[in-house]
């Protein structure tokens, strides 16, 4: 058997060098399917881990109790109960809402400045931070200092709706940006507390209150019994914005995975047609291999060898063409102007799924012709002219 | 058990669908014995290939039975007959048949490999002991494309004893060659026969190179006839007329069918071989034409 299969390859390797133009076609057709999963896949599992690692920036807590979308209407000291609710470590109130600046949308985030750093990691470029009492001050993202073309020490004008009078904020911090989905939904400017209720005149008000646990696995207890406590409020755990976003991901993944295999389809459907001509031509080739005594798994194994080679050589050029692939996409969004940064993380996972996809559609594609090949009839297949 | 091919009655009949049979084999009954070199001749058609088959296991009969080497083969399974065809059968081809990818050490190795008898270190040595037996030593890396058709041929004899085989068969072993080359083949046939004590089966049609056997079966039509309607019949022995007449029929039937077998296989042939056979076709219908002129003299004079 295994004596069998060593000679099936060296055959196999010799037919495929033979016919070097034909059996570069069939394997070009497998590397464009086998580097369409790989690539689709790895950015599929980059944006993924992007959409996780943005969401734990942005939201910084464990479980966070909304008012509703830039609503500002959660009572400020709701926050001194929420604190005493056993598993709940910290609770910080928080305004998040839109303000405009230069007639420009942006997330702005009230917080108070001791206990900022609880919930955002945040990496000073330039400037400094916020302290209590800076009530007149900003702090930026370096992305939309440079969008709205200011630095350390510039003033910036918010407004609650465009082209509306506003009240002056001086710019002085620049950090750098967090992970996010683009310019709109990233969260890049932050003010304190106390200067966010004033701009949007909502005192003693706040729009969310963001929960740091003890200890991240009680989020479901702790979320119960908040629940009761308010059952009115919108109440989300991370788990949960998770696996929400995960189904989409997943969605997601399905539709460029399905993408993917149309091509590699038509890779199978190549190798198909090669080891079919290839069983056609090597007709009195079989026949002689039963006539010295092969039987048919001898044959088919001869056969299907050929198709695994070709497929195991498309699989690893595949994976290959594939990183780079992603390569490709990341140059072709950030030329587009995009503010998308798509992580390129080389999973062994996925190249490993890569080669098993590729020998699957080999031998799937192979079999047919292979078997048709071992059932030749060997006085029909020596007879002459 | 000196009997290594017993053939009983074997029958064959292809079926071409749409109501057309055709009868390849018609009633075949023979024996050969234990190291035997045993010649099928016969014009083309007349089942001497098909006969080949089914005494190699390649093809099974439609009626009969067929023993080889005191197993019968007749209703064997597919894997069944080709155990059968690695254990007891070695195939010579008219056209050789080596695999174009594979070496000379590599073709003959194929047989071997699928045993399974022999361990990794003695295929490639017994490989090489072969071919060294078929005067190949310098050509054990060769590929069948860089070889002429007398090394292709002495390859796949190699090929043909790789698994020790009770029975050589061979099918127009020399119809690719030239006949020098021809002749060589043949020798080294014969000799592996007298030496290594195989039985050997060869299909030819060359009367020449049928000699060398000790036995020559001729066929016509699917059947075995007794005697090859050789040019020794004195007209003036005491036949009776009728016999003699039928005796006359059956010969010119003979010559025909081998005129006209030799014609399709023409271009197969080389220049040489074929004006020989054809001469001695036509040498033959010449005396035959003889026999029945004094035949009829003999009788318009009675």
């Amino acid at each position: 058997m295994f004596r069998t299969a060593r000679f099936a390859f060296t055959m196999a390797r010799r037919s495929i060098t033979r016919r070097k133009f034909r059996s570069a076609l069939t394997i070009l057709g497998i590397i464009i399917g086998i580097s369409a999963v790989v690539s689709l896949m790895t950015l599929g599992i980059g944006m993924r881990s992007q959409v996780e690692s943005t969401l734990n920036e942005m939201l910084g807590a464990g479980i966070i109790i909304n008012s509703g979308t830039y609503g500002i209407d959660i009572p400020e000291h709701v926050q001194s109960y929420i604190s005493q609710v056993p598993g709940v470590n910290k609770s910080i109130p928080i305004v998040m809402s839109m303000v405009y600046i230069s007639n420009k949308p942006y997330t702005v985030v009230g917080i108070d400045p001791v206990q900022a750093s609880e919930v955002y990691q945040v990496t000073l470029e330039d400037g400094r931070g916020l302290r209590q009492g800076d009530d007149d001050a900003v702090v930026l993202d370096s992305t939309i200092a440079s969008n709205l073309g200011v630095k350390v020490n510039d003033t910036v004008t918010f407004s609650t709706q465009a082209g509306g009078v506003g009240k002056t904020f001086k710019v002085i911090g620049i950090i750098r940006p967090m992970a996010g989905f683009g310019q709109f939904v990233s969260i890049g400017c932050f003010i304190t507390l106390d200067a966010a209720q004033d701009f949007f005149n909502t005192h003693d008000r706040v729009s969310s209150i963001l929960i740091r646990l003890d200890d991240p696995n009680q989020g479901e207890q702790v979320e119960a019994i908040l629940k009761q406590m308010f059952p009115d409020a919108s109440i989300l755990s991370q788990e949960e914005i998770m696996s929400n976003i995960n189904q989409v991901m997943s969605t997601i993944d399905g539709v460029l995975l399905g993408l993917a295999s149309i091509s590699l389809m038509v890779g199978a459907l190549g190798i198909m047609n090669t080891i079919m001509m290839s069983v056609h031509e090597r007709r009195r080739e079989i026949g002689m291999l039963k006539a010295v005594g092969g039987e048919r798994w001898h044959v088919l194994i001869i056969f299907l060898s050929e198709a695994l080679l070709i497929s195991l050589i498309g699989g690893v050029f595949g994976c290959i063409f594939g990183l780079g692939g992603v390569y490709l996409i990341q140059w072709f969004v950030k030329t587009l102007g995009l503010n998308i940064i798509v992580p390129l993380l080389i999973s062994p996972q996925i190249l490993a799924l890569g080669l098993i996809a590729a020998l699957a559609v080999g031998s799937i594609a192979g079999f047919y012709p292979s078997w048709k090949a071992a059932n030749v009839r060997p006085v029909e297949a020596l007879r002459y002219e | 058990m000196s009997n290594v091919v017993e053939l009983r009655d074997v029958v064959k009949t292809y079926d071409l669908g749409d109501n057309i049979k055709v009868d390849a084999l018609r009633g075949i009954n023979l024996t050969i014995k234990r190291g035997e070199f045993v010649s099928i001749m016969g014009p083309s058609g007349c089942g001497k290939t098909t006969l080949l088959n089914i005494i190699g296991g390649l093809d099974s009969p439609t009626d009969g039975q067929v023993i080889i080497d005191g197993i019968d083969i007749t209703h064997m399974s597919e894997g069944e007959l080709a155990r059968i065809r690695r254990e007891k059968i070695g195939f010579i081809f008219q056209t050789f048949n080596l695999v174009p990818l594979l070496t000379a050490l590599e073709n003959v190795q194929i047989p071997m490999i699928f045993a399974g008898r022999f361990s990794n270190s003695e295929i490639k040595e017994r490989a090489i002991e072969l071919l060294r037996l078929v005067g190949l030593e310098h050509r054990l890396h060769h590929r069948p494309t860089q070889m002429s058709g007398g090394e292709q041929q002495r390859v796949a004899i190699a090929r043909a004893l790789a698994n020790e085989p009770s029975i050589i068969l061979a099918d127009e072993p020399t119809g690719n060659v030239d006949r020098e080359t021809g002749w060589k083949i043949i020798r080294l046939i014969k000799g592996l026969n007298e030496t290594l004590g195989q039985t050997c089966i060869m299909v030819t049609h060359d009367p020449t190179i049928a000699q060398i056997s000790e036995r020559i079966i001729y066929m016509l039509d699917g059947q075995i006839i007794p005697e090859p309607p050789k040019l020794t019949i004195n007209p003036s022995s005491s036949m009776l007329a009728d016999e003699r007449r039928q005796m006359l029929l059956a010969e010119l039937k003979w010559l025909e069918a081998s005129i006209k077998g030799l014609e399709v296989r023409k271009n197969r042939l080389n220049q040489e071989s074929y004006a020989q056979v054809k001469l001695g076709y036509e040498k033959q219908l010449e005396r035959l034409k003889k026999v029945v002129q004094e035949e009829y003299e003999k009788r318009r004079s009675k």
